[in-house]
């Protein structure tokens, strides 16, 4: 981790045209509702919205257009999602779809995978979730125990997941489940495709301490999907999973979930703002900016073909620390009830409830920290 | 790094080397005076990516000289110091690291105690927090060819956050070297107390919170998106 220097962010083509035309859309077809919904907006599911947005070409940007993606740089897409989000877009039904599973089916999925799934990705219409998480195992993912038997029909799975964002709105699921008897750890662990109208999948939803349904469990009593559903290489699921996380843990949205707040923030304190709360948005806004860069550099590392794994874990131990505080400092500062209706009270009260949730996703604080401790040669 | 800015570094980790006993002579005779200035006008000709290279080095062999001085003005002192604070936090966290696999308690090196790992993780994220504000600053500077009043917004934002980085930097490498850290003799010091002392210097942190605060309220809500993209489109190199 030694020598660190800034990647330089060089998207190609005219980035101020690609910010124009997405502002330009975003006036017309962004939804009004409520303006709670803006704040952590990667999680609001809004399937019309997405569907727009894929239709004008904002999804699977990166994908090949042969499959119906629009064959752009990576850093364009960076430019897209950080106007997404920092608009308070809706964009949860399609995120996980558009961020992971589609980039994933490229790389290691076979031609019929990329053929069946990717244009309905791209379209913004066909929606994924992650199956990882199971009762056993948590932060210690190595603990998975939902197996795959492969039998003469195909892969016979059985075992369940739990805390699945969106299954119950997403048509596949990308599952990591064990495929070879008597593995233990990392080994004979397997990522498959699973297409969740299946015979046999169960889907219960958990609602959170907000009085969400984002998360659910997801049961498999023998539920048989064809061999063409396996991905990418048999047993080298852990590989093809820790490589995915990478992508996962640096992009904007590690910052951005609680921008909302800070908008009305900024919007309330007027243009001469109370002094305590001038010091509190100037240092927002510095710590906001350098997140800004430090994501940025790791995205343009990404895209040259790096493996940053350590400086994305930077990117999201400073970015949820900062999503998180944000909420305790305003509310430190600013004169606001808990039932308040004002735009600034309720997105206060909303992301305080949220936050906890934001260094528990995507992997914990210390374990984030522990890969980040191991980057620096310890341990 | 280019190779220019390379061989540039190592002039100075040369020059710095004889400066620490010698004073600040050694680095006048070398003509690090002339480092932003045209080469027509008989100087360097470097950017301020260069500046900040240089800095950094300065911040950890000779913190107390006055090498920001010699290079650039008034006006972008402030600038330089984020350099030089970047500069010795990455030696704080190059020491603090060295230290904790090499001594044991407890039948093993510290660096093996999650306890310790997790502390250090905490230290890593805010140096590298530093050294991106030092660089991004150094990328606005030469794309606004150094004006300091056109690179106010990121002038305030990277002495602001460095200062803000120091207690945390400072506290974990001393916390982890234990009792050998507070001595003379150990060189931890030698770069902590110029940070104590950078972070009061140029203004201290409700100094440029106070006016980054005010400047942000003026963009607005929705305008602190625009100013913010507005500014690092336009600030991209190469």
């Amino acid at each position: 981790m030694q020598g660190f220097a800034l990647y330089p962010f060089n998207p190609p083509g005219d980035v101020a045209a690609l910010r124009a035309g997405l502002r330009n859309w975003l006036a017309v077809n962004q939804p009004q509702g409520d303006i709670v919904s803006r704040a952590n907006c990667w999680a609001s599911f809004d399937a019309d919205f997405s569907r727009a947005l894929g239709a004008a070409g904002y999804v699977g940007m990166t994908l090949p257009t042969r499959y119906g993606g629009g064959d752009r740089h990576p850093l364009e897409r960076y430019v897209v999602i950080e106007e997404l989000l920092a608009a308070g877009a809706p964009v949860g039904a399609h995120w996980i779809a558009d961020r992971q599973t589609g980039p994933l089916i490229v790389r290691y999925g076979s031609e019929e995978q990329r053929q069946r799934y990717l244009p309905g990705i791209a379209k913004g219409e066909l929606f994924a979730c992650i199956g990882l998480s199971e009762h056993g195992a948590g932060s210690d993912l190595t603990a998975v125990r939902t197996t795959a038997r492969e039998t003469a029909e195909g892969w016979r799975i059985n075992g369940q997941k739990i805390w699945t964002t969106g299954a119950h709105f997403s048509h596949i699921m990308l599952a990591l489940v064990r495929t070879e008897e008597g593995s233990e750890r990392n080994a004979g662990l397997s990522q498959l495709l699973i297409d969740l109208d299946t015979p046999g999948v169960t889907i219960r939803p958990i609602i959170d301490m907000a009085g969400h349904h984002d998360f659910n469990e997801v049961f498999f009593d023998d539920v048989l999907v064809p061999h063409g559903a396996l991905v990418g290489t048999r047993g080298q699921g852990w590989q093809q999973v820790t490589a995915e996380l990478g992508l996962e843990r640096s992009g904007p949205e590690r910052y951005l979930s609680s921008h909302a707040l800070f908008a009305a923030l900024i919007d309330a304190a007027g243009a001469d703002p109370d002094p305590a709360i001038a010091v509190l948005i100037g240092e927002l806004t510095a710590e906001m900016w350098t997140l800004r860069q430090l994501s940025m550099s790791t995205a343009a590392k990404l895209a040259a073909g790096e493996d940053p794994m350590v400086e994305a874990s930077v990117v999201k131990e400073l970015g949820n620390a900062f999503e998180q505080d944000m909420p305790r400092r305003v509310q430190a500062i600013v004169n606001c009830g808990w039932d308040d209706t004002d735009d600034l009270a309720r997105l206060l009260r909303a992301l305080l409830i949220a936050s906890p949730s934001f260094s528990l996703r995507g992997g914990t604080r210390e374990v984030i920290r522990g890969i980040i401790a191991r980057g620096l040669g310890l341990r | 790094m280019s190779s220019a800015r390379e061989m540039l570094c190592d002039t100075a980790r040369a020059v710095f080397a004889e400066a620490a006993t010698a004073g600040i002579a050694p680095v006048e005779e070398a003509g690090f005076a002339l480092l932003l200035v045209q080469e027509e006008a008989g100087g360097f000709g470097g950017d301020w990516g260069d500046v900040n290279a240089v800095l950094q080095i300065a911040g950890v062999m000779v913190p107390d000289l006055p090498v920001a001085e010699l290079i650039a003005s008034d006006a972008l002192q402030s600038a330089a110091t984020v350099s030089l604070m970047a500069g010795a936090m990455g030696e704080a966290l190059a020491l603090s690291i060295d230290h904790v696999n090499t001594r044991q308690q407890f039948g093993r090196p510290l660096g093996k105690f999650q306890a310790v790992q997790q502390s250090l993780a905490v230290m890593a994220c805010e140096v590298r927090a530093v050294e991106a504000a030092a660089a991004a600053l150094a990328a606005r500077l030469d794309a606004v060819d150094i004006d300091p009043a056109t690179a106010d917004f990121e002038i305030a934002a990277a002495k602001l956050r460095a200062n803000r980085a120091v207690g945390i930097v400072t506290s974990i490498a001393h916390q982890v070297h234990g009792a050998i850290g507070f001595t003379e003799e150990y060189d931890l010091h030698r770069v902590t107390v110029p940070l104590m002392r950078w972070r009061g210097e140029h203004g201290n942190d409700a100094y440029w919170a106070a006016r980054l605060g005010r400047q942000v309220a003026g963009f607005g809500g929705q305008g602190l998106w625009e100013a913010l993209t507005i500014r690092s489109d336009k600030s991209r190199t190469e």
